[in-house]
């Protein structure tokens, strides 16, 4: 029996023209957001590689090392062809510069302003707005429009259980669907072989329990959609509670939370966080000035009386413990400056996780924007793509600036030794890299981009399925229980 | 009669249930995105008013101008709370040089990221997505809802002439869905000021045309469902039909056009362009320094140190001249050529997006609320004009940004450093486009949206001519 409901349920959703068409559309939606994707994707690993290509040769066209310039890239991941998240948001390079903090800046966004008037439409958004449409388009009348045209009545006087209809119609619908679907997401995965996508094994797990998270999404939906169908007596009505339900949970929560985090949480600004730093800096300075002329005045206190000459005697025996004990003193003040300004640069970061956390935390509550975390964790286009990159950056720049030392001692120590062989007296401008042969830079140390493990990935995962999981489970509970009570008549 | 139908179709609408659900979802969303915006709007303007007191606090106490490290910061404008349009992807600080090119960084969406990840839920947003579907949801069975009920055969046994039936319908709709909608745009148009944002004349008539190209926006929808509803016999098909079409106008069309105008103009990297000029600022900086050398060969035997010092501030400031002159030209070239591909890049992509009415709309909303793509280039050009002022103003001082300190050394002697003035040095300030300038801006797309009106509302006049009422 329960096979006979479920190919019924197949059958009503298949040959409806419905279906032909909304599932048209869906597969021209994500085969075309794959294909842009790939293209995407290319173009900026072109852009990606001439801009590193040009940095290569910009060292190796330079005559000294005091010339060298270098900056980093953030290179394109080919997840971001399904979840581009805010990869596109974030900037794409850093400077390495011993002098400068290290910060990605320049996004794709701001060079061309032209991409982000409307954004992009990935994989992940096609899944999160249209698919769960589709999914609440074709079940919203699951019990409430068997019952408005009686054959739901007609269906029960044959000896069912109504959890087995129930479940029969879940099952009927998932089936009739998701595997449709699966098609274009298939060849949409074959694309990426066919256009030369260079996907990675760890890149294969991602994207697979990325497709199983859009399911699970998904069947939410469905399961919220048979949810409301059997809580309402007519589909007119179910179709507006889930509409209302979808603006929700798909437009309002997740933007809503980031609000709401950011009124509650609050982060000091860049401004005030500089201010703080400069205040304890000029408070420091001063109470070491202070330090300071308190020991004179003691030092000197030991000769009052003593002539001219005992005091120049005694500053010129002693002048080399004071100067010590000075900077010493100054040294404890720099340290502590240096701790200070850490702290509050952790302070500020702090603030900032702790608002993001907030919200994502308050954004769960929508299904919709567990499965936007997720999918783009997933992709590595999470924010914290950022600081995954600074870090990285930052330990490249000790490297790399220990290294450019060296080198550049080395420079001085050769120029000047032939400023002396020529016999030249201004030095001044010796050392500047002027003229001369590009210097040897091959043994550069080089950056490598930050890689995380799939397991690291994996597990923060685990949270927004078992969230989606838990969701689903709890629609369809409640479907049940409604429908175990429902007026079939 | 008109009077009737009209009547009717008021009724018909506002009397459901239907109604004071979707009415009560779109009123709390509109109401939202305007307190929303506020808020932002309040976070942005301290965050600009901290950044600019933390720029001046910064420089307190130095004694020389060339020491400065001077930073211009882009205003938020009071109507980016409601069409945020690029004005969170585009830099916003400048590093202010006396020379050189300028460059503005630091975008909000990249300061912090998590604000892209869900993006903002704006007037805008609410108007291309809600309320688009809220006139597909109330228009998709106008017509042939009512032939499935019976309704409509028995309308036309009575003497009603067709065109006025239909025109009673579009009218009626229309006046039932947009005049409850006003009034919690109305509110949340008064709330504003009350919230803190600045209000002058000028923002509300850009607010008011926001208004009028959203309400523009939402006929277009409507009449668009009418005229469907009109060409088809089932009210389950003509919404299976809106449902698609809606993706297609608000989903599709615009980020289509903008990746194939992508791939179809190829505009260099700015990567590219960098990579070019210090090229070549280091090609002339080798010669400089050979120069340099020739010139102090030649002059070695000059002993006396004072003429031999500012005979050398002479050469090297014209050195100097020079080079800025030489990479001015290049920048501009450079600069010119990218900038005119971009241009058609640009010009290509919305000429294809604004087939959408989607794309029209906002558009005309982004120029209304100055948030458009020429925020960009008039913040830049508004930066360039100060660099001006900035330059001048330094030259007064005797005072560079970028080195050449020992030019001040002559033979005088050294005495006490004065600290500076920070009041003396020029303001800048950053004043968009006015909102006559804006409102022209966005008329071509105004008049566009107007089009599609009054093409949907023929088709739809036209397809219930001849319509089968059975």
């Amino acid at each position: 029996m329960f096979k006979i409901l479920v190919e019924k349920e197949l059958k009503s959703i298949l040959q409806s023209p419905k279906f032909v068409a909304t599932f048209g559309v869906c597969s021209l939606l994500i085969l075309l957001s794959v294909f842009i994707g790939i293209q995407e994707y290319h173009s900026s690993v072109d852009q990606y590689e001439t801009a590193t290509q040009l940095v290569d040769q910009s060292i190796a066209e330079a005559t000294s090392f005091f010339g060298i310039e270098n900056t980093v890239y953030r290179k394109p991941s080919p997840m971001q062809i399904f979840v581009s998240g805010v990869s596109f948001d974030v900037g794409r390079l850093s400077k390495i510069d011993s002098r400068e903090d290290v910060k990605l800046e320049r996004s794709s966004y701001m060079e061309s302003p032209l991409f982000a008037v409307f954004r992009f439409v990935d994989f992940t958004f096609i899944v999160q707005v249209v698919l769960s449409l589709f999914a609440i388009l074709f079940t919203f009348d699951a019990i409430n429009g068997e019952r408005e045209s009686g054959t739901l009545k007609l269906a029960l006087s044959n000896p069912i259980p109504r959890g087995q209809y129930l479940f029969s119609k879940f099952v009927g619908s998932w089936l009739g669907l998701t595997v449709p679907l699966m098609i274009p997401i298939l060849i949409g995965v074959l694309l990426l072989m066919v256009l030369n996508v260079p996907m990675t094994g760890d890149d294969w797990a991602k994207l697979v329990s990325l497709i199983g998270v859009s399911i699970l999404y998904f069947t939410f939906f469905i399961a919220l959609s048979l949810l409301v169908s059997s809580l309402t007596r007519r589909s007119s009505v179910s179709f507006l509670v889930l509409l209302v339900v979808w603006i929700a949970l798909v437009l309002i929560v997740p933007r809503g939370a980031t609000m709401a985090a950011g009124q509650l949480v609050s982060v000091p600004t860049v401004a005030e966080n500089e201010s703080q730093k400069d205040r304890f800096r000029t408070d420091q300075q001063q109470l070491v000035q202070e330090r300071r002329q308190e020991a004179w005045k003691n030092r000197f206190m030991a000769l009052e009386g003593a002539s001219r000459e005992e005091k120049r005697a005694y500053y010129d025996a002693n002048k080399d413990a004071w100067d010590q004990e000075d900077r010493e003193v100054r040294t404890e003040m720099e340290v502590k400056i240096t701790e200070f300004n850490r702290k509050m640069n952790e302070a500020l970061r702090n603030a900032k996780s702790e608002q993001e956390r907030l919200a994502f935390i308050l954004s769960r509550f929508s299904p919709s924007s567990a499965y936007q975390l997720t999918a783009m964790n997933l992709g590595g286009t999470n924010t914290s793509i950022k600081k995954r990159y600074e870090d990285q950056m930052f330990a490249y720049r000790e490297s790399f600036s220990g290294y450019l030392k060296t080198k550049q001692e080395d420079e001085r120590e050769e120029r000047r030794r032939q400023a002396e062989q020529s016999g030249s007296g201004r030095r001044l401008f010796m050392f500047l890299g002027s003229g001369g042969e590009p210097v040897d830079a091959s043994d550069m140390p080089e950056f490598i981009e930050p890689r995380e493990s799939l397991s690291a990935v994996l597990k923060p995962s685990m949270i927004d399925f078992g969230l989606l999981s838990i969701f689903t489970v709890f629609a369809f509970a409640g479907a049940f229980i409604a429908f175990i009570r429902y007026d079939v008549r | 009669m008109f009077k009737l139908l009209l009547d009717k179709e008021l009724r018909e609408i506002v009397g459901t249930t239907k109604f004071a659900v979707t009415f009560g979802v779109c009123a709390v969303l509109i109401l939202l995105a305007f307190y929303v915006g506020a808020r932002n709007y309040d976070i942005s303007r301290q965050d600009y008013e901290g950044a600019v007191v933390e720029n001046l606090r910064q420089m307190e106490g130095l004694t020389d101008w060339g020491e400065i490290d001077h930073r211009i910061f882009l205003p938020p404008q009071p109507l980016a709370a409601l069409v945020s349009g690029i004005s969170n992807d585009i830099g916003r600080t400048v590093n202010m040089e006396s020379r050189g090119e300028l460059r503005a960084e630091d975008s909000r969406f990249n300061e912090d990221p998590i604000f892209a990840v869900f993006r903002f839920l704006d007037l805008e947003f609410i108007f291309t997505i809600v309320l688009s579907l809220f006139a597909i949801l109330f228009g998709y069975d106008a017509i042939n809802g009512e032939k499935e009920r019976g309704t409509l055969a028995l309308s036309f046994a009575n003497s009603v002439p067709r065109d006025q039936y239909v025109l009673g319908k579009l009218v009626g709709s229309f006046l039932a869905l947009v005049v409850p909608l006003m009034i919690p745009i109305l509110i949340g148009g008064l709330m504003l000021p009350l919230l803190g944002v600045p209000m002058d004349t000028n923002s509300w008539a850009r607010l008011a045309m926001v208004i009028v190209a959203g309400v523009l926006y939402f006929g277009v929808f409507l009449t668009l469902s009418v005229f469907i509803s009109a060409m088809t016999q089932r009210s389950s098909s003509s919404f299976l039909m809106l449902l698609v079409v809606w993706i297609f106008i608000v989903l599709i069309i615009p980020r289509a056009s903008v990746l194939i105008s992508g791939q179809a103009v190829d505009v260099p990297s700015i990567d590219q362009i960098d990579y070019d000029k210090s090229k070549y600022s280091r090609q002339l900086f080798s010669e400089r320094m050979n120069e340099m050398q020739h010139w102090i060969q030649e002059n070695r035997d000059n002993d006396d140190h004072g003429q031999f010092m500012s005979a050398m501030q002479e050469f090297l400031g014209r050195q100097q001249d020079d080079f800025d002159a030489k990479m001015r030209v290049l920048t501009e070239k450079l600069n010119e050529q990218r900038d005119n591909k971009a241009g058609r890049q640009q010009n290509l992509a919305l000429a294809l997006a604004r087939v959408s009415p989607t794309a029209s709309f906002s558009l005309a909303a982004a120029d209304l609320a100055s948030t458009s793509l020429a925020l960009r280039s008039s913040y830049m050009e508004a930066a360039n004009s100060y660099q001006v002022a900035f330059a001048q103003f330094m030259q007064s001082k005797n005072a560079d940004t970028q080195g050449y300190r020992f030019r001040k050394h002559g033979n005088d002697e050294v005495e006490e450093p004065e600290e500076i003035d920070l009041r003396e040095l020029p303001e800048f300030t950053y004043r968009p486009p006015d909102a006559s300038e804006a409102i022209g801006a966005s008329l071509p797309d105004l008049g566009l949206l107007l089009l599609f009106n009054i093409v949907f509302f023929a088709g739809a006049f036209v397809a219930f001519l001849k319509y089968d009422v059975r």
